[in-house]
């Protein structure tokens, strides 16, 4: 494989890696949980993403984005994700990126610029690792948990936007004989009312399309376009979309 | 060029102990500097300090309490400013006016308290009212310093606080040419809050002398909010490759007065601090506030704004949703971070600001 560039996201719960064409069609990938020693983990990937598409330029992202030794530079997850998703659908609009520690909601301009962004503060809430924490409660697989909101015939109020607030309401609800179900599905749409909180505060431009690997759940796009009113989009691979976006700018 | 060396506050401390002098310990945000220097008091201003255990002062406090009040009451009860002659808190929000309530009524410290209120606008009844808060604290002041105030003192230290003002204004409308980091303008701006005048501007001097021919590169941008603490988001700023070209912090650039011409010295004094640029301390309007941080943004070429503010500080955070809007609207992207003056920056604020600059570039 002759990769023209190749991006990194050195992201907190996952790393993804990505090799592109001149063209910048995705002629590589690879994806792997986050390990504790993340610097050595980075350096192996990169020379992973060298040894199998071929030499080239790197640009790095992620939260690690500043351990991933070799990288020509390190450019944060929100141009990434915008350049990412802009290439995949061919249009600004708005990218909300849910990843396991923030999310991000990004206007992208109609040349694939960030015209303006918005994060959610030090906190689990709106972000993968609310789901993980509550489905962990729950004892249930993360990877299930969308199909079953979706599913359930009812729905139960969770009012806690906290992650941990959440998992201790999720136990007075079991104590009081909800179904499970109804708690998963209320669960997915408290995260999804704190996400369309933070699109609202930058003001929605349509499209709007996810990112991250929190939007491969089915649960998170249906309800996130009952809050806006309006369609979500999903790129082909989302949780591909920073590494996909730093490999891109690695061409420039 | 030569490093310019910057004492420290300790050293100017130890430096106005060894004169003879005394030392006003003074919480932010508009504090009568040319009044407390004409009773032989240096003032030395209290932002937290941020190195101080918020955790002391949980018992008098609500959880919501700015870090500043919160750092700032603990390092009273850690007997931090037990050296200081007195301890000025002026009415600058209801936090601070609390402070000086509970270290009246409650703390007791052994400096003695001295609060002192300030009216929010710029009327001459305004004026009137703080003329005489001013005379009521001049009084105080004369029982600790065991003299009484030397009006002629006074108009000589208000001369020395506008040359100071025009120093530090002439630094950061030449801060691409001073050859200092993000990190190193605001150590030199800051070294105000506790050097006498004539020393700031000695300072301010050298600088201004050193500075180049070349203009620092970097994606200009305005720095707005409270205090740039935890000092190192100037780091970041340097890091991520942003030059600060022009400042509206509430620590600097708000507190650059115009200069005021009064027979009355107290008067003079008076006007002075309600002479400072649009401020949130001072119920300013927003459209003030926003014409202001346009008019340094256009001067100074800034092409974004960043407010870093202290979290819940009531005064700045009023404003911070209409004045986002109203830059926005103006053509001027914002970028808005809260941190607690106790912490570490986090990883998320970094990443903000890297992506701000990213934008801008």
């Amino acid at each position: 494989m002759n990769a023209a560039g190749i991006g990194v996201d050195a992201g907190s719960t996952v790393v993804k890696a990505c090799a592109v064409t001149a063209a910048g069609s995705r002629i590589w990938q690879h994806v792997e949980l986050t390990e504790p020693r993340l610097e050595e983990q980075a350096r192996r990937i990169a020379a992973l993403a060298r040894e199998q598409a071929g030499a080239a330029p790197l640009v790095a992202t992620g939260y690690g984005r500043k351990l991933v030794a070799g990288a020509e530079r390190a450019i944060t997850e929100i141009t990434c994700h915008a350049r990412g998703v802009f290439a995949e659908l061919g249009s600004g609009g708005t990218v909300v990126d849910i990843g396991g520690q923030d999310s991000k909601v990004i206007s992208v301009g109609a040349d694939g610029s960030v015209r303006n962004f918005a994060m959610n503060d030090k906190c689990a809430a709106g972000t993968g690792r609310f789901l993980e924490v509550t489905a962990a409660r729950l004892r249930l697989a993360v990877e299930e948990i969308g199909a079953m909101a979706l599913a359930a015939a009812e729905e139960v109020p969770i009012s806690s936007t906290c992650a941990v607030f959440a998992e201790s309401e999720i136990v007075s609800l079991i104590a009081r004989g909800a179904a499970l179900e109804a708690i998963v599905r209320g669960l997915h749409r408290s995260l999804v009312a704190r996400l369309a909180s933070l699109v609202r505060s930058l003001g929605i431009v349509e499209p709007v399309a996810l990112s991250g690997g929190v939007a491969r759940n089915p649960a998170i796009a249906a309800f996130l376009a009952e809050a806006l009113g309006c369609e979500v989009k999903l790129p082909e691979a989302p949780q591909l979309m920073g590494a996909y976006g730093a490999a891109l700018l690695a061409l420039d | 060029m030569a490093p310019i060396s910057i004492p420290g506050r300790r050293e100017a401390i130890e430096d106005q102990r060894a004169a003879g002098g005394g030392l006003a310990a003074v919480f932010p945000v508009h504090n009568p500097r040319a009044l407390l220097r004409s009773f032989g008091l240096l003032p030395v201003e209290v932002w937290g300090p941020p190195s101080a255990r918020g955790d002391r002062a949980a018992a008098h406090l609500q959880a919501y309490t700015c870090s500043l009040v919160r750092c700032g009451l603990s390092f009273v009860l850690a007997g931090g400013l037990d050296r200081a002659d007195c301890i000025v808190v002026p009415h600058a929000c209801d936090s601070l006016q609390g402070l000086g309530s509970l270290l009246l009524d409650f703390v007791k410290p052994s400096p003695p308290v001295l609060p002192y209120y300030l009216p929010r606008g710029e009327r001459d009844v305004d004026r009137a009212y703080l003329t005489a808060e001013i005379e009521s604290l001049a009084e105080r002041l004369a029982r600790i310093a065991g003299r009484e105030l030397d009006r002629a003192e006074l108009h000589a230290r208000l001369d020395r606080e506008e040359q100071a003002d025009r120093a530090a204004a002439a630094l950061i409308d030449d801060r691409r040419r001073l050859g200092l980091s993000n990190r190193r303008l605001y150590e030199l701006l800051r070294s105000r809050e506790y050097l006498p005048a004539e020393r700031f501007c000695a300072l301010a001097d050298s600088a201004l002398e050193a500075r180049g021919e070349m203009e620092a590169a970097g994606v200009p941008v305005l720095l707005s909010g409270l205090v740039p603490e935890p000092a190192s988001v100037l780091d970041a700023l340097d890091a991520a490759g942003a030059c600060v070209v022009a400042d509206d912090m509430a620590c600097a650039g708000r507190r650059i007065y115009r200069a005021c011409a009064f027979d009355d010295p107290l008067e003079r004094q008076a006007a002075r601090l309600l002479s400072g640029p649009p401020d949130s301390t001072r119920d300013c309007s927003m459209g003030a506030r926003v014409a202001h941080l346009c008019e340094l943004a256009e001067r100074s070429g800034a092409r974004g704004v960043i407010f870093f503010d202290v979290k819940f500080c009531e005064p700045e955070l009023f404003y911070l949703p209409r004045l986002q809007a109203g830059l926005r609207e103006a053509g001027l992207a914002c970028l808005a971070c809260e941190v607690d003056l106790a912490d570490a920056l986090p990883d998320q604020i970094l990443t903000r600001l890297e992506a701000f600059v990213e934008m801008l570039s």
